[in-house]
Formats: structure tokens, sequence, C-alpha cells
């Protein structure tokens, strides 16, 4: 027998056993779609932030070493830019927190309906059932200045005048809290779904043991349901953080960025440097800027997820 | 005799028929035999803008060509699409909308049509347009209509015997239509103050329509947002003269307390319900001003005038800031004389009368005779007031934004400043330091200094 017959009768015994190589050829068209689908994009657009891309200008889709980080730092010394990252901070942070306790309330309320459950979780879904811009345009038009439902309410009650009707999108802090009510509303159905599924799932033996040992509603919510709640709240956390992160179609109907910056997130500012002025390259940075500390934010709440299994 | 009688009669009846012919608009770009091509267009939809493409036909039968609309998107949209197709190389049409604001940043991939239009077909043109239309002696637009915008005051209030009075009194003047900057502010916070409008002045305050009113105020002031070496002189005093008369009105109450909040149809929107008492607006709001049904507090109740000038400096002149839309042909296109054709028929005398009769405001002397003249038998009398001064707006104070290609951009970084000396955040001069700072690293990076 020659060398190369060894050779192959050795590979197409391997090949046989279902080799190494077999499940990799399985799983391939999976790995080559997702590379072309997802990862090509993704490199493109890390690739063209270290360009001075616009989009009118096709030659200076160029990377050259000498201005290859020039994006990075023109955002780095942009105010604007500086001032949409911290609104988006804050944004986050409170509309994520504010989100979490009503949606922790409502989902122990649900959770002991005994009567019309169905309907009134379907009652529930029905905000996020909405399109975010028509949400956009209804916050809109509930806090506008003249026409508004809010205004008009207030004015209705007595508690405003004519003459001192508020500037809800305009005012320092109230642009601000304008579109953080419009995104908690729209947005609590997800977290209290979350919340209720994990809320049924608890084993009720704890509960009856703490009830032998007469533990109060309080001490009981206090002592077992928060604390086994904690994988749920985490996975709602990093699923709603990630999501108001990326917040765009509400702000951008109800104030776009405005006035003066003053409800400026990364996204409506990307949107504004990337579509509006056609600089590809600056608004790619800045995308992958946002990605990083998203990444980061989601290994952290994540590590906080295991420890809290682990913990249990 | 029998003879002669003939002879006169057909003479006659020839007389007339030249003549009919001679007053009845014309088409024109049906001369040349186009059998066999296909002429693609990509342009703006929407509304009224889609009559205009009804005509195409009468095109089609007399040239044989085909024409095939192979986008028809609102101005936006339409904007967007060519920004892309330009940028990747997928242009697969002759014809394409476009506007004079946006049309700097698009000449590298533009036709210029200088070659394609004769001294004579452009003869038709207001000078001022094509001067618009027009970057580094390139002509790129063929104009379809123009806008431009005019003061719109309400008559309720300025022909009201009482309120005259009580201005008289007052102020020591005549309550007239103002033709200046002051005079509009003196009668602004006589309104306003006396309750006698819930808002003196209208403004959209934010985007470009910030830009736009705020560069409006500046060139009737004398001033400029960019000197010849296109550095920016916004900044000077000129312009902190405007910035701060902004500011006053906000924090006075002249303009609307959501001023920031406003884009057009919300600025139209105040107007409309009677809550402001004057306004540099668009004409092409006539028709919804004068409906009844839209606007009862206004309509029939509000004139139109040349706009004022400015504050007094040296340079001061009327206000006028204009547009116009128009069609170009894109360097790719694979049809130029086909589609240069196809433009001349789309902007001819009878198909440009035709869209004038729906409200546009045109870009032809020919059609500004015949509207007005049409104008002449309404018995709204502010119907041909609208058109004659619209004529002499577009014909003597019709400017455009500076032609550049970063109008845009450059309006991004100005409005939020602007805004934000409007509401207090910033004093006049540091908010307008800052957009010139921020306004020179764009001009820089964009290889103008």
């Amino acid at each position: 027998m020659t060398k190369t017959a060894l050779t192959t009768k050795h590979k197409s015994s391997a090949w046989a056993r279902g080799g190494r190589w077999f499940p990799w050829l399985l799983i391939l068209p999976s790995i080559l779609i997702i590379l072309v689908i997802i990862g090509f994009p993704l490199i493109y657009s890390l690739y063209v932030s270290f360009t001075p891309y616009e989009l009118l200008k096709p030659k200076s889709l160029s990377f050259e070493w000498s201005t290859a980080f020039n994006n990075y730092i023109k955002l780095w010394n942009d105010a604007t830019f500086w001032r949409a990252f911290w609104n988006t901070i804050l944004f986050l942070a409170f509309t994520v927190n504010v989100e979490y306790i009503l949606a922790l309330a409502l989902s122990q309320l649900l959770a002991r309906v005994s009567v019309g459950q169905g309907i009134m979780r379907t009652i529930l879904m029905v905000p996020m059932m909405f399109a975010p811009i028509l949400v956009g345009f209804q916050f809109r038009w509930f806090f506008n200045t003249n026409l508004g439902l809010v205004n008009n309410g207030l004015i209705a009650l007595g508690l405003i005048t004519e003459s001192s009707r508020i500037n809800w999108l305009v005012d320092v802090p109230l642009g601000m809290i304008s579109i953080m009510l419009a995104t908690i509303w729209m947005n609590i159905p997800v977290m209290t779904i979350i919340l209720l599924a994990g809320t049924l799932s608890l084993p009720a033996d704890v509960y009856e043991a703490a009830e032998v040992d007469g533990a109060s509603g309080w001490q009981k919510f206090r002592n077992i349901t928060f604390p086994l709640l904690a994988p749920f709240t985490y996975i709602a956390l990093a699923i709603r953080s990630l999501d108001v992160a990326r917040a765009f179609d509400i702000v951008r109907i109800m104030t776009d960025g405005g006035p003066a910056h003053r409800t400026e997130l990364i996204w409506t500012y990307v949107t504004r440097l990337a579509m509006e002025d056609t600089k590809f390259g600056l608004g790619s940075a800045m995308g992958w800027i946002t990605v990083i500390i998203s990444l980061a934010f989601t290994v952290y709440l994540f590590s906080q997820l295991v420890r809290s299994r682990v913990f249990q | 005799m029998r003879k002669l009688s003939l002879f006169i009669s057909i003479l006659i009846a020839f007389s007339l028929a030249v003549l009919v012919t001679a007053q009845e608009p014309q088409y024109a770009g049906l001369d040349k035999d186009l059998s066999g091509i296909t002429i693609r267009m990509a342009t703006i939809g929407g509304g009224q803008y889609e009559a205009m493409y009804d005509s195409i036909p009468v095109f089609e039968e007399a040239t044989g060509a085909k024409v095939e609309i192979v986008a028809l998107l609102d101005g936006f949209a339409i904007d967007q699409k060519l920004k892309v197709d330009f940028a990747t190389n997928a242009v697969d049409y002759d014809v394409a909308w476009d506007h004079t604001s946006f049309v700097a940043q698009y000449t590298d991939f533009l036709l210029p049509l200088n070659d394609y239009f004769s001294e004579a077909e452009l003869s038709a043109f207001s000078p001022a347009i094509l001067d618009a239309a027009t970057i580094d002696g390139n002509l790129y637009l063929i104009p379809r209509h123009a806008d431009v915008s005019a003061l719109h005051y309400r008559t309720d209030l300025y022909e009201n015997a009482d309120i005259a009075a009580a201005y008289q009194a007052e102020t020591g003047a005549a309550l007239e239509v103002p033709t200046t900057l002051s005079e509009l502010d003196r009668q602004m916070r006589f309104f306003v103050t006396n309750g006698y409008s819930k808002q003196g002045y209208g403004m959209a305050g934010k985007e470009e329509a910030l830009t736009g009113r705020f560069y409006e105020l500046l060139f009737a002031s004398g001033g400029a947002l960019f000197d010849e070496n296109y550095e920016p002189s916004f900044n000077n005093e000129v312009g902190v003269q405007v910035a701060e008369l902004l500011r006053s009105w906000y924090e006075d109450g002249i303009i609307a307390a959501d001023t920031t909040s406003l884009l057009w149809d919300g600025d139209a929107a105040a107007f409309c319900n009677g809550d402001v008492a004057a306004k540099l607006e668009w004409y092409g709001w006539y028709s919804y001003f004068q409906g009844a049904e839209n606007c009862p507090a206004v309509a029939g109740k509000f004139g139109l005038a040349r706009g004022f000038s400015g504050f007094d400096n040296s340079g001061a002149r009327p206000t006028g800031w204009a547009g116009a839309h128009a069609f170009s042909i894109p360097a790719a296109s694979q049809n130029p004389e086909a589609a240069a054709e196809l433009i001349k028929f789309l902007t001819s005398e009878r198909v440009a009368y035709e869209e004038a009769q729906l409200g546009f405001l045109p870009v032809r002397d020919d059609v500004w005779d015949r509207i007005i003249t049409d104008a002449e038998s309404s018995g709204v009398a502010l119907d041909k007031v609208r058109l004659e001064t619209a004529r002499i707006q577009i014909s003597e104070d019709f400017k455009t934004p500076p032609l550049i290609a970063e109008w845009i951009p450059f309006s991004n970084i100005f409005y939020p400043q602007l805004q934000a000396i409007i509401l207090g955040d910033k004093t006049a001069q540091q908010g307008l330091d800052d957009a010139a700072a921020e306004t020179k690293t764009l001009m820089a990076e964009a290889g103008y200094y």
C-alpha cells in the first residue's frame, strides 16, 4: 500500500468516525451567514470610524494612520457629545430604575389577582403594542404648551393659569422628564411581564415556612420575594438598559434632542451627524463608543446575574 | 367681388387663429424625435406636486419618448435618495428633482446645463433664480416653481380704528404695515402688552427653519453669515443685534413660549389660530390660511406685504429668504439630451401656467403675466395683491441661503446655539462665538481655507 493510499485511508476513517470537523461543517452555513449579516457590517463600520468618510465625498473613505483617530479625538473634545453622553446616562438611570420600581409593584399586584388575571395582563401589554413613533406623537401632543392635554388639564383643575402654561418640552428639566415619562409608559409592560413570570415561578414552600414563622407581608417580600427575584431583575435590567441606551424614536419625535441640546441623547446626535450632516465616519465612531459602553454594562449586569444565581 | 370677400374672410380667420394661438400658453421641448428613448425621472411627489406629471403623455406622444417615473417621494425622502444614489453610484435616472437650497452639495454629481439650454430659452426665467442655480459659472438647475417669505399680518388688528388710535396715543406713530424691523418690534410689543394679540411675532424655532429666519433678519440688517473668504461673520455686531432681539422677544413673550419646539407646521398653526399678529411666512400657505374651514380666525382677515428692512445698518434691505424647486440632470444620465427636452417641456409656459393655477409661484415672466391677469377676475382682492407682491419679491428680494454644500451641517451647528441664546442659556455674543468657532472647523475641514 502506498503512502498516499495510507493517508487517504487514515483521513476517511477519521471522517467516518465523525471526526471533530464534522460538527463544524454542519454549522458552517450558519457561521457564514452570521459573519456576513452581523460581522461584516460591524467590522466595516469600525473601519469607517477610522476614516473621515462623508457620504457625498466618496474619496474620503480612505484610511490613513495620520488621521485614523481624528474622529475619536474630535468627539473627546466635543462638548455636545459629552452633553449627549451624560444626558443618556441620566436618561438611562432614571428611566430604568423608575420602570423597575413600578414594574415590581405591578407584578406583585398582578400575581395576587384572582379574578380576571388574563384581562389584566392583556391590558397591561397594550402600551408596548404601539409603535414608538406613535407614542412620541401622542406624548408630544400631551405636553404641547398651548394645545396639550396636560396643560389644559392643569388649567381646568385651577393648578396653573392661562398665562403660566408650562413649557414641558422646552424647560429644564421638564424636557427630559417628558421624554422619560413617555418611554416609561411604553416599556413598563416588558419589565412587568419578566418580573411577574419570576414571581409566579418562586417556590411556594418558602412562603409557607415564612407564614408558619409569622412573617408579615412586607417581611416576606423583603426577605424572600426580592432576593429570589434577583436573577429576573438582572435579566430585566439588562434588556431594558440596552434598549434605553439606544433610545431614539420617541425622543426624535418629541424633542429631537432640543432645544439647545437640552434633551440630546447619543443616538439623536449620531443621527444628526451621520444622516443629516452625512458625516458617516464621525457617526460610526460615536456608534462604536456607545456599543463598547453598552457591552461593558451588559457584562457587568450578567456577572451580577451569575453571582445572584450562585448565591441561591 | 366674391373673390375679394373670400380672401378677406380667410385672412380674418387666419389672423384670429394666429391670435388665439399666440394667447394660448405654449409647450416646449416637443420638436425632437426621441423615439425608442426611455427617460427615467426621480422626482418629488405628494399633494399638488404630482399634478404636473399628468401632462407627460403630451410629451410622450409628440416626441415618441417614454417617460418612467422611478421615484416619487416627498421632499425629505427624495433628498435622502439622491444623496445615497449619488454616493453609491446607483443613479439610474436622467432627470432628478432638486432645490436651490440643496444643489450645492450635489454639483459633483450633476451635469452643467449651460450647453443644453439656449440663451433664449433661459431668458424666460427669473434671472435671480437662475443666479441661485448657478455655481462657479455652471447652471445646474432649471427652476420649476419658487417660494419666498412675505410679511403676513392680521388686518383685524391693523385696520381697526380703535387699535390704531391707541397705538398712535402710545407711540406717537401711525399703525401701518411695518417696513422696518424697529417698526415691527414696536408694534408687536404694543399688541402683546395691550392684549390685542396673544403673541406678537411668529416664527419657527428649530432646525433649518430657525437658521433661515435668523439669516433673513441678518441680511435684511446688512449682515452676512460668511465673509468673502467663507469665514463666519454672523458673530459681528449685526448678528449680535439680531440674536439679542430674538432673545428679548422670547423673554418678553413677543414670540411663543414654545417657539424652539416649532417647525413650519406648528408655526403656521399659530397664525392660523389667530394667536400671532404678524410673521414672515411662505406664500405656499396662502390657500390654507384663506380656507375658512381650516383657519376661521384669519381667513379673509390677513394681508400680505413685501418683507420689512432689518436694523438700520449699512446694506439694510428687505427680507426675502427664498428658494425654488427645480430639475437637474445627473452626470450619470444615459440620455442627457432627451432629459433636457423633458425638462424644457416640464418648465414650459403651458405646464408652468397649469401648475401656477394650483397656487405655486411661477418662475417665468410670461406665466406671471397670465396669472395676474387671471387674478383680476377673482372676487378676493388679496389674490391679486399676493401675486403682484410675490412677483416683486421674486425679482428684487429673492435671496437663497449661501450656495455651499455645508449649508445643512452648518445649520445643525448654528441653530442649537441660537436656541441657547433665545432661551437664555448663553449670551448672544457667547452663543454666536461658539457657533462661529464650530463653523470655522467645519469649513476648514471642507477645504475652504
